[in-house]
């Protein structure tokens, strides 16, 4: 990558959109600030007005009242071709123009900077690289690629000559799930690396929990209606308006946030090979987790002990249950869920990065988690959002 | 308008048949369907007249193109225009062809103006509707990613909107380019010994209507071939080309 320009951070103060004969503001005093580096997902019903709030950036869409500001610059204060190139943009339909082959479209804006040919050519090889596409598909047109593709080159040109901001307008809404899912993925690695301050549209509050740092829902009439991180939206919906928008599966929707070792996890009596199950029976007594987990001498998880085996005199070397499915602290609640439910158990070891017992999961904690609140979220997922591998 | 009348007559009853002796005079009386001893002949006398037809197909496809492409210019961006244009080039257009000679009869009299002002208005409509239509149809989100990613309008026209238009401007000039070949033999009416000379001067004797319709077929023909060529080349992108509106 070339030196990357520094992220900037985008202020909207008191904007306003009026559209001339509409007796209503298509964006009422919106103000909302979103740090530099940070992912904006504005999100809200069609008519909320989002695709205008988010083109009064660039100016394609005149600011009535109010200002925005790009790291303390008013954009009024801007030319308005000369702002536009220093802010990325994507598109739904991708917009590539279908008569220059993907190279050339990739250019656009370094060609409109007047880079030499160089210094472009090198920058599209690089940008490539990025995407992880292969160059030779610089020589076709956008028509010969799929829409996937496409639309990893519409980022590609967006990111071209490493502007500071992205605009991002529903870019992955025309993109089948699978597809789009992987497009998420690699748009929130490559964040990750370029840390882009992004302006990103969707009326899909899914994408907009997966992909924002912060995410503005607004509503008809173009009034912000909560600005937050994805995690305390799902806890503490502003009002009616986005606990409905949010969805009445929200309380799953926050265990898509959180990974195993947010969650206070239980204990199980642990068993060592070779010990006598009398001390193991006595630990059972009044155990979090009603059964024994055998590990090993590094407490890695080995089994669970059945009835049969605390029959016996000492911890077999095979217990008659097996440990899976054993979690990663790390993983993300949600696949937590998915694994337990898939094996059918009720209990899973969690362990650390060294393989070692960290807890144990269980559906209980899980389900208790969902009816009960709060505490425990807002201290990690309120700051830490996880980042889809 | 009885003085260009009596001007006219001669050339209109100018239906003698030249030739009829010599080595080929058998095939010509018997007025056969084509006569190659009398066209190898005679073929030197239809060069200036095809020479002249080109000549004049090229001067006013090329005049109309310019106007109507600053027209299409000047109303694109103000839409308001365009039904102003198009009424007035409709108009024009609907003007039969020897009308047309007797109206500019007293003003630009007969000759090569009166018949490049006339072929030049008739393409004005075909070439003006085909380049809207062409700029109406890039899609619109090619022109907002332009636009969002910082073209000026000018930059937006020149590199995105006019290539993508191409295709239709071309379409375009091949309906108007075979259309003006047509017309243009009936410019021997103004004066201008187009292929229309001879054609209408023997209109009896089949070789000659060959001869002289052939050519104007043929040029129409390797004009539209060339143009086609030309929006192959010239929109690689694009296969196979959509139809034209007109």
């Amino acid at each position: 990558m070339e030196a990357g320009h520094q992220a900037a951070s985008v202020s909207y103060r008191d904007v306003t959109k009026r559209y001339p004969g509409q007796t209503e503001p298509a964006i009422n005093h919106l103000s909302l600030d979103v740090p530099a580096g940070e992912i904006c997902v504005l999100v809200g019903p069609s008519g909320c007005g989002k695709t205008t709030a988010m083109r009064m950036a660039n100016r394609t869409v005149e600011i009535t009242d109010g200002d925005i500001l790009i790291d303390d610059t008013s954009v009024r204060d801007r030319d308005p071709t000369e702002l536009r190139r220093e802010m990325g943009y994507v598109i739904q339909q991708t917009g590539l123009f279908p008569h220059k082959t993907i190279a050339d479209n990739i250019a656009t804006v370094p060609n409109l900077l007047g880079w030499d040919r160089d210094r472009t050519r090198k920058r599209v090889r690089e940008l490539f690289d990025v995407i992880g596409l292969d160059p030779a598909l610089g020589e076709r047109f956008p028509s010969q690629l799929s829409g996937g593709q496409q639309q990893r080159i519409g980022v590609a040109r967006a990111l071209a000559a490493d502007p500071p901001v992205m605009l991002m307008d529903e870019p992955f809404g025309a993109i089948d799930p699978i597809n789009r899912e992987r497009l998420q993925n690699e748009f929130l690695r490559l964040q990750a690396e370029i840390q882009k301050t992004v302006l990103f549209v969707t009326h899909d509050i899914d994408e907009a929990i997966k992909m924002g740092d912060r995410i503005a829902i607004l509503k008809q009439g173009g009034h912000l209606a909560q600005y937050a991180t994805p995690a305390e939206l799902l806890m503490a919906p502003a009002d009616d308006f986005v606990e409905d928008f949010v969805g009445a599966d929200r309380a799953l929707k926050r265990l898509a946030l959180m990974r195993v070792r947010d969650i206070n996890l239980w204990e199980a009596p642990l068993a060592f090979i070779g010990q006598a199950t009398a001390e193991v029976r006595a630990k059972l007594n009044g155990a979090e987790v009603p059964h024994a987990l055998v590990v090993d001498s590094e407490r890695r998880p080995i089994g669970w002990l059945s009835d049969s085996d605390l029959r016996g005199d000492t911890v077999p070397q095979k217990p008659d249950t097996g440990p899976e499915p054993i979690l990663d602290a790390d993983d993300i609640m949600r696949d937590a869920l998915a694994d337990l439910l898939q094996t059918e158990t009720q209990y899973a070891p969690v362990t650390d990065a060294q393989g070692r017992i960290a807890g144990v999961l269980s559906v209980e904690i899980i389900s208790e988690f969902l009816v009960s609140p709060e505490a425990k979220v807002e201290e990690h997922a309120a700051v830490e959002r996880p980042r889809a591998t | 308008m009885t003085l260009a009348i009596a001007k006219l007559v001669p050339l209109l009853g100018a239906v003698e048949i030249h030739n009829r002796t010599g080595p080929n005079a058998p095939c010509q009386a018997q007025n056969k369907a084509f006569c190659l001893g009398w066209a190898v002949d005679n073929f030197d006398r239809y060069t200036t007249p095809f020479l002249n037809q080109l000549l004049l197909v090229l001067l006013c496809v090329a005049l109309g193109f310019a106007i109507a492409f600053g027209l299409a210019l000047i109303s694109h961006r103000r839409r308001w225009l365009v039904s102003t244009f198009t009424g007035a080039t409709g108009v024009l257009y609907t003007i039969p062809s020897l009308a047309f000679i007797f109206l500019l009869l007293p003003i630009t009299g007969l000759g090569w103006t009166t018949a490049i002002l006339i072929l030049t208005v008739y393409t004005l409509q075909i070439l003006f509707r085909n380049i809207l239509a062409g700029l109406g149809n890039v899609p619109p989100e090619s022109k907002d990613a332009g636009r969002g990613m910082g073209m000026t309008d000018r930059q937006l026209l020149w590199r995105v909107e006019l290539p993508l238009a191409l295709p239709e401007i071309i379409a375009g000039l091949r309906i108007a380019t075979v259309s003006t070949v047509a017309i243009s033999t009936l410019m021997v009416f103004a004066n201008v010994d187009t292929l229309g000379g001879p054609l209408y001067q023997q209109i009896t004797f089949k070789t000659n209507i060959v001869i002289a319709g052939g050519l104007s077929i043929l040029m129409a023909v390797a004009f539209d071939a060339l143009l086609l060529g030309a929006q192959r080349l010239l929109a690689p992108w694009r296969r196979p080309s959509r139809e034209a509106i007109v």
